[in-house]
């Protein structure tokens, strides 16, 4: 029974989408309906991950299904986390097609098929269902950005993802493949023990292949060197749907690299030190792309590069403290609550067929709609990482599982990351308080957006000094 | 509600001042609820002043965990330390809400969260709460200078931001690194500031960790060469900025010190006291030397204060009883004399319309109760004999004297600096010829008359019986530098000699 309880919310999201499905094709249902619809589910599939009692300590691993998947504490909260970004890009689509072209009803349906793909990667405990779960989380992202196919941007963002998707997305299988040859079987946990039995470096197709994976990985998550597509693909994409991607599948990669490393711990040895580097290169390379914009999605996308390098410094401390698994999830929330806060924001603000993105185009906005500026704020202070926010707080966590790991180098070089990325963030905030405003920033009609911005900055605080336990 | 009388000074102003900011409240209800607020945490503040006995460690302490795995807790206490610096921020405030009247709400707003924050900083006995007031008392800044600052104001802004926020970074990593070192030799994560200060700390990690703290301090003074944010931020501030930052701010840096670096990096404070004490000393002179050519009237005081900051910092270094209760005197009488020249600059701003000093002239005639709160005002920060500064820089120079009588001799002549630069000021602005631009100009109001008074009383009282004052003082003054004597003499017998003995030479 404890199986299928554990999959009800995987179950409802599913359910959810299809029904979307079928609700599209009636001529009745049309645009608010849906979306009421569709964040009704997310909000439903959230409650029932809530109350789905799938505890069972990190350790020993909860085995679901003879081992296909595993259910704890740490996937119910990535669950969580995915769900909650799902709702609120929802909420954003809802806001945003009402001053934007190119609404299908089939937008929420992908929506739910992707969170159901990304909760099904947070539980994965073997190889080839990791394929599956990655392949329906991408293949109903790809749709969502380029979905709207007379819109050049859209088509050439779609063309550049699916294309480096589909070489992630092989370099995985090979990865896998290998692993397999080397290991014998494609349970994470079979894989530790022979791994634990005949050590790491000893076993060249485990080794191959493993990096294959990870490589496929990073480049889900855009960490150096394969971060280059993020720029033009979450500038391409619909507002929402950058929001989705920002968020909800950063957090759904982190989660299966993690339950991945915390089963095998002798492979995580054998990654720190390219974990390592990687880190700083992907936190410096993303601030130094982001330094450069001018454009608020593209900034937010390398900001979101810079923040991936701080979840791998998280990644490279994992399984030295109990806390560190926890430090990652909770760094997630931080990121994510702050994240969609903006592209909430921006769902309203951005105007026509997102006409208002760059930093330019949100000059005076403190005096023209005060309290959407203040919420921005401090959404960018949350990023910054400005205390009493949830930012603070996360990257707080990973700074002290760096030192505790003993890596101070990186703990040292994440704090002059951030200064960096100061830059761009307190940019806004000069531009939109110190500046004449010059646009009236209208709002086209009664919207949701501007109350979900609003939940999310009270959020930012709300999570700050929720104690982290895994 | 009064057994949490810290709390209550700390979150009664942020709490309204957040209110203010996001509710649509008008610019004279804001000033009304500020200038109430403000004088609530005048009272408590006394209260605390007169119910606090100083003989043993923190008092009035509130303690209770925030986030436990880490062993973070939201700690409060006031002890002799931070008692004066206490008092600087909570008694100063409501001149600026007596005394400018016609600011936008914003700016009432941020001046409350500002006081509140630094009086949770002067009293959070957590290094991580520490922290977060330490961060939040910049935001303010940053807002009111970026809104209500003057022509130049948003280089200021970007300035003095970026250059605190990456010196408190820094030390937010030397703060989770103490915590790190809590729990290696512990098994248990804290960043309580008594469970810290015993921990024995070692090698290059400790020392990095030092530098960190003393970054993030030194840029906060602004000790030299961290200064060159400070002549921007202050001058192109609006008034009442520009007072929280030199009456207060600036303070809370200096025992920042104190209260963190001292007691917890012991050995590494001491190895590096003799070059920390040079930086004041060249700091000093530096400013001192720049405010002697300043044409505008603020960028002269803004150099003035910082010079006046070098002795200060100067008092933590010397490692003797004398400086330090001559700093932490000396933080209060600062407070207090340069709190009121930058107000009365603020209202000589809003009469004439003007700061260049050669416009003015003959201000004495036109406005003489201005001028002579002014002259007090500016003795004392000269330290004349009779007012309250002359009592802190006579003991620091005391202490330098005994630390190192080169240092000594420096500071005492940089005094001299002070007193002419000030002079000379004095001199071109309130007499000489009668200027046109100042025609208009009219005398001090009955209320803000009032309102300046007490505080010039209590810098004339602080001059001439200080003995209650320092009786609060100097049991945690000789508490700590009896705790620091013992690390300076296992320092001197052992490889750390060489050090403090080329201070004595």
């Amino acid at each position: 029974m404890f199986d299928v309880m554990v999959i009800l919310p995987l179950a409802a999201t599913g359910a959810g989408a299809i029904l979307i499905m079928l609700v599209a094709a009636f001529e009745t249902f049309r645009r608010e309906g849906i979306s009421i619809l569709g964040m009704g589910l997310f909000a439903f599939a959230f409650f029932i991950q809530l109350t789905v009692d799938n505890s069972g300590d990190i350790y020993p691993f909860a085995e679901v299904f003879n081992g296909m998947l595993v259910a704890n504490t740490f996937t119910k909260v990535a669950g969580l986390i995915i769900l909650a970004c799902g709702f609120f890009s929802a909420l954003a689509a809802q806001t945003y097609f009402t001053q934007n072209k190119g609404f299908v009803l089939e937008f929420y349906c992908m929506l739910l098929f992707a969170a159901f793909g990304m909760l099904l990667l947070t539980m994965v405990a073997e190889l080839i269902t990791l394929f599956i779960a990655l392949e329906i989380m991408s293949l109903a992202v790809y749709t969502l950005v380029g979905y709207d196919r007379h819109s050049v941007v859209r088509a050439e963002a779609v063309l550049k993802y699916l294309m480096l998707g589909a070489f992630a997305g092989a370099f995985y299988v090979m990865g896998a493949v290998l692993v397999y040859a080397g290991t014998g079987s494609t349970s994470f946990a079979a894989i530790g023990a022979v791994v634990a039995d005949s050590g790491y470096l000893s076993n060249p197709a485990l080794v191959g292949g493993s990096f294959l994976i990870l490589f496929a990985f990073l480049f889900k998550a855009a960490a150096f060197p394969f971060h280059a597509w993020v720029i033009d693909v979450y500038d391409g994409a619909p507002l929402p749907v950058t929001a989705f991607m920002a968020t909800a599948v950063k957090t759904s990669i982190f989660a299966v690299l993690a339950n991945f490393l915390l089963i095998n711990p002798e492979v995580h040895q054998g990654w720190v030190t390219f974990l390592f580097y990687l880190s700083i290169l992907t936190m410096f390379a993303g601030n130094l792309i982001a330094i450069g914009q001018q454009n608020l999605k593209r900034m937010l996308a390398a900001s979101g590069i810079v923040h991936t390098g701080y979840l791998l410094i998280a990644l490279v401390a994992l399984g030295s403290e109990r806390f560190s698994g926890g430090a990652i999830l909770f760094y997630l929330a931080a990121y994510g609550v702050a994240t969609l806060g903006l592209f909430v924001a921006l769902s309203y603000l951005s105007g026509q067929d997102e006409r208002r993105v760059s930093f330019d185009d949100f000059r005076g906005l403190a005096k023209v709609r005060p309290y959407s500026a203040a919420c921005i704020a401090i959404f960018l202070l949350s990023m910054a990482g400005i205390p009493p926010t949830a930012g603070f707080m996360g990257k707080f966590y990973i700074i002290a599982g760096a030192f505790q790991a003993g890596h101070a180098v990186l703990a040292v070089l994440g704090i002059v990351s951030s200064i960096l990325s100061l830059w761009y963030y307190l940019r806004l905030i000069i531009v939109m308080y110190f500046r004449e405003p010059e646009q009236r920033f209208e709002v086209a009609e009664l919207t949701l957006a501007p109350l979900g911005t609003i939940v999310l900055a009270v959020c930012v605080f709300a999570i700050s000094f929720y104690p982290v336990v895994l | 509600m009064l057994d949490n009388l810290l709390s209550l000074m700390i979150f009664l102003p942020i709490v309204l001042g957040a209110g203010i900011l996001l509710l649509p409240v008008g610019r004279e209800a804001a000033r009304a609820l500020g200038l109430a607020a403000s004088v609530l945490v005048v009272l408590f503040g006394l209260k605390i002043f007169l119910t606090f006995n100083g003989s043993s460690g923190l008092e009035f302490v509130e303690r209770s965990p925030l986030i436990e795995s880490l062993g973070i807790s939201y700690h409060l206490g006031v002890d002799g330390i931070s008692l004066l610096v206490l008092m600087a921020a909570a008694l100063l405030f409501p001149m600026v809400y007596l005394l400018f009247r016609t600011r936008e709400k914003g700016y009432y707003g941020n001046l409350l969260i500002v006081q509140g924050a630094m009086i949770g900083a002067v009293c959070a006995a957590d290094l991580v709460l520490f922290y977060m007031f330490w961060e939040v008392m910049l935001l303010p800044v940053f807002f009111m200078i970026g809104l209500y600052g003057g022509p130049n104001r948003l280089k200021a802004t970007v300035k003095i931001t970026i250059y605190t926020i990456a010196g408190s970074l820094l030390m937010l990593a030397a703060i989770i690194y103490l915590g790190m070192a809590h729990h290696q030799a512990t098994g248990q994560w804290s960043f309580a500031m008594d469970a810290l200060s015993g921990l024995s700390l070692a090698g290059p990690a400790a020392t990095l960790a030092f530098v960190g703290f003393m970054v993030a301090f030194a840029i906060k003074i602004p000790l030299f060469p961290f200064h060159t944010w400070l002549p921007d931020a202050y001058t192109e501030a609006p008034t009442a900025t520009t007072f929280v930052l030199s009456a207060i701010m600036a303070k809370i840096g200096v025992y920042g010190v104190i209260r963190f670096v001292v007691p917890v990096f012991d050995e590494s404070f001491a190895r590096y006291a003799l070059i920390l004490a040079c930086s004041g000393v060249v700091g000093m002179m530096y400013c001192g030397i720049a405010a002697l050519v300043q044409k505008d009237f603020k960028r002269m005081l803004a150099f003035s204060s910082a010079s006046h900051m070098g002795i200060i910092a100067l008092g933590i270094f010397c490692m003797n009883v004398q400086a330090l209760t001559g700093t932490l005197y000396q933080i209060v009488a600062h407070a207090t004399s340069t709190g009121v020249i930058f107000l009365l600059l603020g209202l000589i701003e809003e009469r004439s319309a003007t700061r260049t000093i050669d416009d003015f002239g003959g201000l004495a005639s036109r406005a003489p109760i201005l001028a002579v709160f002014f002259a007090v005002a500016m003795l004392a920060s000269v330290g004349l004999p009779g007012t309250s500064g002359f009592i802190g820089e006579f003991l620091i120079i005391l202490g330098a004297i005994k630390f190192n009588a080169v240092i000594g001799i420096l500071a005492a002549t940089t005094l001299v600096i002070g007193v002419c630069y000030m002079l000379w000021l004095f001199q071109r602005v309130f007499f000489e010829k009668p200027a046109e631009k100042t025609a208009t100009f009219h005398d001090l109001t009955a209320i803000e008359v009032l309102t300046i008074l007490p505080v010039i009383v209590l810098i004339i009282v602080m001059g001439i019986y200080p003995q209650p004052f320092l009786d609060k003082i100097n049991p945690a003054a000789d508490r700590q530098i009896a705790a620091l004597a013992q690390v300076v003499a296992v320092a001197d017998s052992g490889d750390g000699a060489e050090l403090n003995n080329q201070g004595k030479n």
